[in-house]
């Protein structure tokens, strides 16, 4: 009994093979796709439980798209989603229907995420009647333990969201995600949109929830020093496409890829006299509808060479459980 | 999975988050006591902001408790009743002759006209705003009048946005050829002219007997069988815009069904548009009523219907001209009804727009 | 009707009720109308003339009070700032939403919505440089410049902002103080291409001004903000530019006027970090190249560190620390700032969790008398339930409001 529970700790609750998702553009009257965007492009990590991912990218770099194709809010187009064992890439709406409970998302802006003219206590016990997580009588004992542990005060319980700030509806929203009791809790940009001192409660209180409810996260955000809080395995995503992937130790001791380092270097240092060289990538974001050729990054970055703007690189273990596409990476 | 397993791994949970909330506790005092104003209050406040609103709900209000109530008041007379208490009157004629002697004798001769029925009255303490060209008591049958003139415009608009929302609903949520196929429809019936086409069926429905004075029901009905692509439209609008909101990829997320998803989650959320646009709607509905039945496609002059009182003046010049106590009231009661509608549609829509929200 | 849910019939005291919104509603009437009068009213000049009190100043901002009369309440949304702008410095206003901040940069743009937002009290002075004007109004020339325009005498006067009345405003906006708004992709008008927006600046500012006189001052603001291809840029339409870009034409824009102040209302929020780094790098450069003062108004401590010389840190409405960018960053006094900078996640912290501020910023509507921060501080004591605190002077140019250096002011008073 044991030991299979060991077993199962180390296997996998998530394995994300060569995914690939993308978005019709044009269409012929036929319904033939004539041109797409790829979102997103050969992405693969493994995720076990109790363990955080962050997805790190700019805008349009397809880190949302991601979460949300795990989750199979949007179909892929190819590759393969592993959700504890089970193949779930071509489930249909009603095969997951029973495995949604255990896969749980938190959206950035808690002010379109929550129902305007439900109230709280509302909003948090239809999930629990829905899949009759706990009997009916017990429901409300139920979500008013679990608004306690959100750090959420009983009294909210007859309030309706527009009365609260962007932090208690984040707390709600988590709330929300928790009361089917998941095991993996898809966080897109949950603190984005948070004012610093409330990011840090939220931030913390994932942290605690993780560790009580050995919850695992996917947790995508634009912002470095979050993600580095939060994750033990840190991914870098640039127009879709997987840059560069390894353990948080791995990245930020370590980063391969120009890009990461690009990142690194762009974030504001709060301490006036520290005047960091800062690496400023040059030019904007090429749209994700028309990707350069070769290497994706090639246009910004400041080591191209002919070969990156012809070929694309290869997306390769550089060092022991540290990968990265870039020609250059790891040689010296 | 183990429920029960989870579920003993959950109390132990997050002490750590518990302190937080202890740790929370003293901003309460404070933040318990501030007072808000509720949802319906907010909305409730916008509505009456604004005094045009004010004036419209007065207006309609005060014609329902004309219409409905107005005939339990004053009961002197029904609808169909026909003045026939009749009146002698007298015309005068100066009669001149010279007689034999030369001289010019002139008198005045009185010629009785007895009248059976008491029509075309002025206004008087009997009848306070006359009785029309067959004796009928003008007031009363404004009254009765207005309740079909209200009465086909409230079923027409409902079942007008019934159709809306069930076919928008499905275009909208389901999308796909569902979608390209209800909106083409919507396409067609948006060409199709309504009143040439309501003048056939009208002749239609007389060629199949039915009693004239369900005729107008029955035209509404088809009316709202052409027109609910405006509302199938807003529909399908406000649902594909919600469902790009959080909360409902936060229900697809939670493995909803379909069903819950629209009945809890999206019809609640385009109340507010559809209050809206069927307050508008009705100002017109009452207007297409008053024209069909202008037209002659009402209810027979026997059963009062605002526009089948103001359809006289078309055939009589003489009351157009002189007995504005006829065909001013209805007309009056037609304006104060759209213009009603309309404002309050006006304040609703201020009240109940999200953007608003503060 | 829907809207009526059942909740809302209990009488549970949480809701305000029927009386008591009428009651509101009425005051608020009262209040606004007397504002909007005075808004509208025809005024001399010499009524919204003013002195500075120190000259080097640009900016001085005393005791405003910028309030919003809603439904529920008045919120003081800016309750009492005091703080001042010298020239050619940058100065960082810091703090979260809803703390003011921009609502104090609107004051002084006087763009905020009327009639619930008003400018209640406080004056806001403004050294400006002025075309100085004959009897009739009209500009005085002095001379003509090479390519044939006029030129024109400017004289430096100071208005109070608050006291002007509005139909007077265009003395100052957009011609002495320019803003560069948050949000780059509204901020710009789809069916104008990006020059007839910048030229226009130019024609409604500058009297006399011909269309070759704008398009080449349009172009030079342009490559001045590190366009390329100022040409291209000059002849697109805004749908056409990424985020970065037409940020990088609203700073043009703005600069077009040579303004004495320039407002940055969270100029880099909206962007992605690799294009934020660029617009920073561009605001620092400009910084040396322009002659004039910026404010910058962010909610990122990084941000503030960067640019600023001085920092207004605010709470609630109200400025709780304000001092130099050093002493605010290495010697920070409130409990709340302290608390701001060690809360933010940095690349070389290795903790394992981190600090936070508990609770929530209070209803902006009924704020209570006591320190507004007191049911979130680590640090009260009994003294924190009385009186606002007042601002105490910890150095010459750093001043707290906190009832914990309330000795220093007597021992440390300059």
């Amino acid at each position: 009994m044991d030991e299979q529970l060991k077993q199962s700790a180390d296997a996998p609750l998530l394995e994300v093979n060569h995914l690939r998702k993308t978005f019709p553009l044009k269409k012929s009257i036929t319904g033939k796709v004539l041109s797409e965007l790829v979102a997103v492009e050969d992405v693969s990590f493994t995720l076990k439980p109790g363990e955080t991912l962050g997805i790190v990218g700019e805008s349009g770099c397809g880190k949302t798209t991601l979460g949300r194709t795990i989750l199979k809010l949007y179909p892929a187009n190819g590759g393969q989603i592993l959700f504890d064992g089970k193949d779930i890439t071509n489930y249909t709406k009603a095969q997951m229907r029973p495995i949604r409970t255990d896969m749980q998302i938190i959206f950035q802006d808690p002010y379109s995420s929550l129902p305007p003219r439900s109230t709280v206590g509302d909003i948090l016990s239809e999930p629990v009647l829905v899949h009759g997580i706990v009997p009916k009588e017990e429901v409300k004992a139920y979500v008013m333990d679990l608004m306690e542990k959100c750090g959420l005060r009983d009294y909210y319980y007859e309030r309706y969201p527009h009365e609260f700030s962007g932090g208690q509806r984040q707390r709600i929203c988590i709330a929300r995600a928790l009361s089917v009791q998941p095991r993996l809790v898809v966080c897109d940009e949950p603190v984005s949109a948070l004012d610093v001192s409330i990011q840090a409660q939220i931030i913390n209180l994932l942290k605690d929830l993780q560790k009580s409810m050995n919850l695992s996260y996917l947790f995508i955000s634009h912002d470095l020093s979050v993600v580095k809080f939060i994750s033990d395995k840190i991914g870098v995503m640039y127009l879709g496409a997987m840059m560069e992937f390894g353990t948080k130790k791995d990245i930020f001791d370590n980063p391969l890829h120009p890009y990461t380092k690009a990142l690194f270097s762009a974030i504001p240092n709060p301490n006036p006299d520290v005047k960091m060289q800062r690496i400023v990538l040059k030019g904007d974001i090429p749209s994700p509808a028309n990707p350069p050729s070769g290497c994706r990054f090639h246009t910004r970055c400041p080591h191209a060479t002919e070969l990156c703007k012809q070929q694309k690189p290869e997306y390769r273990e550089c060092e022991p459980g540290h990968f990265a596409a870039c020609h250059y990476a790891g040689k010296a | 999975m183990e429920t029960e397993e989870l579920k003993k791994e959950n109390e132990t949970v997050l002490d750590t988050a518990s302190e937080h909330a202890a740790a929370v506790e003293e901003t309460e005092p404070h933040e318990k006591n501030v007072r808000l104003m509720s949802p319906t209050q907010m909305v409730l406040r916008r509505f009456f902001r604004s005094k045009l609103s004010v004036v419209g709900l007065v207006m309609i209000v005060s014609l329902f408790l004309f219409c409905w109530l107005g005939p339990v008041v004053y009961n002197q007379w029904g609808q169909g009743d026909v003045d026939e208490t009749g009146k002698v009157e007298y015309t005068y004629s100066e009669v001149t002759y010279v007689d034999e002697n030369g001289e010019t004798h002139t008198f005045y001769q009185v010629v009785e006209t007895g009248k059976t029925v008491n029509s075309l009255a002025k206004p008087d303490g009997d009848h306070p705003l006359g009785t029309d060209k067959t004796g009928k008591d003008v007031l009363a049958r404004l009254m009765y009048g207005g309740r079909v003139s209200l009465a086909v415009s409230f079923l027409a608009v409902f079942i007008i946005t019934f159709f809306g929302v069930v076919f928008g609903g499905i275009a909208g949520y389901f999308g796909g050829w569902v979608d390209t196929v209800i909106m083409r429809i919507c396409d067609v019936l948006m060409c199709l002219p309504g009143f040439p086409i309501l003048l056939i069926v009208g002749t239609l429905i007389d060629s199949f007997g039915i009693k004239g004075q369900y005729k107008i029901y029955y035209l509404m009905a088809f009316l709202t069988l052409i027109s609910w692509s405006g509302t199938a439209r807003l529909v399908r609008g406000q649902i594909l815009s919600l469902r790009e909101q959080e909360y409902m990829v936060a229900a697809e997320a939670m493995g909803y069904s379909a069903t819950r998803k629209i009945a809890k989650h999206l019809i609640p959320n385009v109340m507010p548009q559809l209050i809206v646009s069927m307050s508008l709607s009705l100002g017109s509905m009452i207007l297409y009523e008053a024209s069909l039945s202008y037209l002659g496609l009402g209810a027979p002059e026997k059963y009062a219907a605002w526009g089948t009182m103001i359809n006289i003046v078309a055939e009589d010049q003489n009351i157009l001209q002189n007995y504005f106590n006829i065909w001013g009231p209805p007309g009056i009661c037609i304006i104060l009804a759209v213009l009603g509608f309309n404002f309050v549609g006006d304040g609703l829509r201020d009240a109940l727009d999200p953007k608003m929200r503060r | 009707m829907a809207l009526l849910n059942k909740h809302d019939k209990k009488k549970n005291g949480h809701y305000l009720s029927g009386k008591e919104i009428r009651a509101i509603a009425k005051e608020n009437r009262k209040v606004m109308n007397a504002l909007e009068k005075k808004k509208h009213r025809k005024a001399a000049e010499s009524e919204f003339i003013s002195q500075m009190k120190d000259d080097a100043n640009i900016l001085e901002i005393e005791d405003l009070h910028t309030y919003f009369f809603t439904d529920q309440g008045v919120v003081k949304a800016v309750n009492g700032v005091s703080f001042e702008v010298p020239k050619n410095a940058t100065v960082g206003i810091v703090g979260e939403s809803g703390c003011g901040k921009s609502v104090t940069s609107m004051s002084v743009m006087r763009l905020l919505q009327g009639p619930q937002g008003q400018i209640y009290s406080g004056s806001i002075r403004f050294k400006a440089a002025d075309y100085q004007r004959d009897e009739k109004g009209n500009p005085v020339v002095i001379g003509t410049a090479e390519d044939g325009t006029a030129q024109y005498a400017t004289e430096e006067k100071v208005y109070d902002i608050a006291e002007m009345p509005i139909h007077e405003i265009h003395r100052i906006r957009g011609r002495q103080i320019a803003m560069i708004f948050q949000e780059p992709m509204t901020s710009l008008n789809p069916v104008f291409t990006i020059g007839e927006q910048l030229d226009e600046v130019t024609f409604i500012h500058t009297p006399g001004a011909t269309k070759e006189m704008a398009k080449a001052r349009s172009l030079e603001m342009l490559s001045l903000v590190g366009i390329a291809a100022p040409e291209r840029v000059y002849a697109s339409f805004p749908h056409e530019l990424s985020g970065g870009m037409r940020q990088r034409v609203m700073i043009s824009m703005a600069l077009i006027c040579n303004p004495r102040l320039i407002i940055a209302d969270e100029p880099t929020t909206a962007l992605d970090v690799t294009i934020q780094a660029q617009i920073l790098e561009l605001l620092q450069d400009l910084k040396k190249k322009m002659d004039g003062s910026i404010l910058l108004i962010t909610h990122d401590l990084g941000v503030i560190a960067e640019m600023a010389d001085y920092v207004v840190v605010m709470y609630a409405g109200r400025v709780i620390e304000r001092g130099t960018v050093s002493e605010i960053f290495h010697d920070p006094r409130h409990p709340y700032t302290i608390g701001l900078q060690k809360s933010k996640p940095t690349m070389d912290s290795d903790s394992d969790t981190l600090f936070n501020i508990p609770g929530n910023v209070p209803n902006p509507v009924n704020m209570p008398k006591h320190c507004y921060f007191k049911e979130r501080c680590s640090r009260y004591t009994a003294k924190c339930s009385g009186d606002y605190p007042g601002m105490v002077q910890v150095s010459p140019t750093h001043y707290v409001a906190c009832h914990l250096y309330d000795e220093t002011k007597q021992g440390g008073d300059r």
